[in-house]
């Protein structure tokens, strides 16, 4: 026997409270993972941007239009190497109307411009030469059960047309890397133009182009800017990073409340830790004065109590890494990757999280029992010997 | 007797406790001397500090006044971790309720004082054995308290008190729980470590057949300690 087996046999002493405590960590943990996951899935888009590429969007708000003119005037300026634009459509299939897809209307040179989506030559031949043509995601026909040759009917408030808006799949697209979206449907713009009253006509959500050299993306966004200055629309022309970043900026309070809800959840489990250890050495301070008579020290004691809470808490954080792992990696993540990937193009659990909730668990573990572990080498040896007998 | 015979020598040891403003003096003015080698029983009413007395000796507690001198070191003036020290390597501790962990085996508690001790695993549990041996207790060394009679968990605890062989063995109504059997058989041990160990005790008791046992006898009353008569048969 050993110090540390003397430790350690204080954690099997109850064994039914020892493994309630210990799930009650793992699933503060398991929790925890899972919101981290998902503000990492949510995030993640914005991280893998490209960074040879510009949106150029109206200078007051993503949701008003630019005259179609401007492309033309964008393609033109030195540094652009190449420009596309596309509309929100915002319509919903009628006979799938729980399912959200995003549709957009683009200019044909799309596929030039967002690379990492590729669609086989032939088939973005196909496409083009059919003015109701669409082009979709691989993970959308999957959901939806789309294939080349299917017909789609759309409805939407944005653009609102009696019969709707009929569409044949064309072509199928597929991703280049796991985090690009797999999720959308794309038509072509000149279709929905040529479908809108005269009034509406002529008008682009936004301008997606790519510059020569990356090191000048910033210089070639101030120069669309500039160009425009002095129009009645101005523009506002950000790096795709950027501008992802403020779309999902959208939804900033929803990430604080995860991030709070973590914080919260990490509380809870440094109060299970707490009330197991803090009631552990209540019911041993005979034990603990008995081992202070045999000639341990305050601070023996104090190790054993920290140390037990350690244990504790990275046996729970382990346990519950060891749950969230096949659940979030294996069921869920598969499950809304393949489902929800418009959301969550990637949604996997963050080695990062994993690391953070381990030393979480380990160190509000030895925060929690900082206090038991203080009363415990304060022990009053002569006290607790007498109200023994 | 010559001043290397004394193992206790107690000179005017008062111990008072200080309770809402009022104190109360348990302890006043004591002296007391032992030799090397005694087993000495100290009787008393409930409440008359014999407990607080066995604390004072074995150096649980400290002295309000007085000089506690024990094997020649006077420990009333010792700091908090050389008294931890002396208590580990000098004392050996018995309890009325025998205050084994209930998570160690009967080996194991016994050799928890050792721990404390530059004593290598091995040679640990090998002297953990062995004390088990001479407490009768050989094939109870696996079992875990609660499977232990409390006779036997007496027993344990005798062996846990000379596993690191301590000039002095401290027992607060070590029978006190036991019944009349059990009660002998562990009066008959404590016998033994003092005849054929040598080992210096002092046991507190309420129990005369129990203090019959003593070679000497001492009486705690109203703050004041009396030698009332030597023990009995072996005096
Ligand atoms: N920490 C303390 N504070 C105040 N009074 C105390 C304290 N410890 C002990 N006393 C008092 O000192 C007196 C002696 O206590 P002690 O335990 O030494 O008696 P005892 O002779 O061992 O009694 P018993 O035979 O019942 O075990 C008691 O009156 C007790 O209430
Ligand atoms: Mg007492």
């Amino acid at each position: 026997m050993t110090l540390t087996s003397l430790a350690a046999r204080n954690l099997l002493r109850n064994k039914v409270r020892t493994s309630l405590t210990l799930l009650g960590v793992a699933v503060a943990v398991v929790t925890f993972l899972l919101l981290r996951t998902v503000v990492a899935a949510w995030t993640g888009g914005a991280e893998f941007a490209a960074k040879d590429r510009l949106v150029t969007r109206h200078k007051v708000t993503f949701v008003m239009p630019l005259p179609k003119r401007y492309i033309d005037e964008i393609r033109a300026l030195p540094g652009v190497k190449a420009a596309t634009f596309c509309n929100w459509f915002g319509g919903k299939d009628p006979k799938h109307d729980r399912e959200f897809f995003a549709q957009f209307a683009c200019d044909d040179g799309y596929f030039d411009v967002m690379t990492e989506q590729q669609v086989a030559p032939a088939d973005l031949a196909a496409y083009k030469a059919d003015r109701t043509g669409a082009v979709i995601g691989e993970s959308l026909a999957h959901v939806m059960g789309w294939k080349v040759g299917d017909e789609v009917k759309l409805e939407t408030g944005i653009y609102p047309s009696d019969s709707g808006w009929a569409f044949t799949i064309r072509a199928i697209y597929k991703a280049t890397s796991r985090n690009v979206d797999k999720s959308s449907f794309f038509f072509h713009w000149d279709y929905l133009n040529q479908g809108l009253p005269e009034g509406r006509r002529d008008a682009i959500g936004w301008v997606t182009s790519r510059v020569d050299d990356p090191a000048h993306t910033a210089e070639v966004g101030v120069a669309i800017d500039r160009a425009f200055d002095d129009k009645d629309t101005q523009t506002l022309s950000q790096d795709e990073h950027t501008f992802q970043a403020g779309f999902l900026a959208g939804f900033s309070a929803v990430l604080y409340a995860f991030d709070a809800i973590s914080i919260a959840i990490l509380l809870v489990m440094t109060l299970i830790l707490g009330n197991t250890i803090a009631m552990g050495v209540r019911e041993r301070t005979s034990e603990f004065a008995t081992m202070r008579a045999l000639g341990f020290m305050p601070q023996h004691l104090r190790w054993f109590v920290l140390g037990e809470a350690g244990v504790l808490g990275l046996l729970g954080g382990a346990l519950g890494i060891g749950i969230a792992i096949p659940l979030i990696q294996g069921l869920l993540g598969r499950f809304l990757e393949e489902n929800m990937g418009n959301i969550f193009p990637v949604f996997r659990l963050p080695f990062g999280a994993c690391v953070l909730a381990l030393s979480c668990a380990l160190g509000l573990g030895i925060l929690a029992a900082l206090l038991p572990a203080r009363s415990a080498a304060r022990v009053n040896v002569t006290d607790a010997l007498r109200k023994l007998v | 007797m010559s001043k290397e015979d004394i193992l206790i020598d107690l000179r005017g040891v008062t111990k008072t406790y200080e309770r809402g403003g009022e104190s109360l003096t348990i302890l006043e003015s004591l002296d007391l001397e032992l030799p090397r080698g005694t087993f000495a029983a100290l009787m008393g009413p409930s409440g008359s500090g014999k407990s607080t007395l066995l604390n004072l000796i074995a150096g649980l507690d400290k002295p309000t006044a007085g000089s506690i001198e024990i094997a020649g070191q006077r420990i009333d003036r010792l700091s908090e971790a050389k008294l931890a020290k002396f208590r580990s390597s000098s004392v050996g501790f018995i309890f009325q309720s025998y205050n084994l962990l209930p998570v160690l085996t009967a080996v194991e508690n016994v050799e928890l004082p050792l721990l404390l001790a530059p004593v290598a695993a091995s040679e640990r549990r090998k002297r953990a054995q062995t004390a088990l041996r001479v407490v009768g207790l050989e094939d109870r060394m696996d079992h875990y308290p609660r499977q232990l009679s409390g006779g036997q968990e007496q027993r344990v605890a005798i062996a846990r008190a000379i596993v690191n062989d301590p000039v002095l063995i401290v027992a607060d109504e070590p029978t006190g729980d036991l019944d009349r059997k059990s009660a002998d058989e562990i009066l008959k041990l404590m016998e033994t470590l003092n005849r054929e160990l040598g080992k210096t005790i002092i046991m507190v008791t309420h129990d005369p057949a129990a203090a019959a046992r003593a070679g000497v006898v001492h009486h705690l009353d109203k703050g004041r300690l009396q030698r009332k008569a030597d023990g009995g048969e072996h005096a």
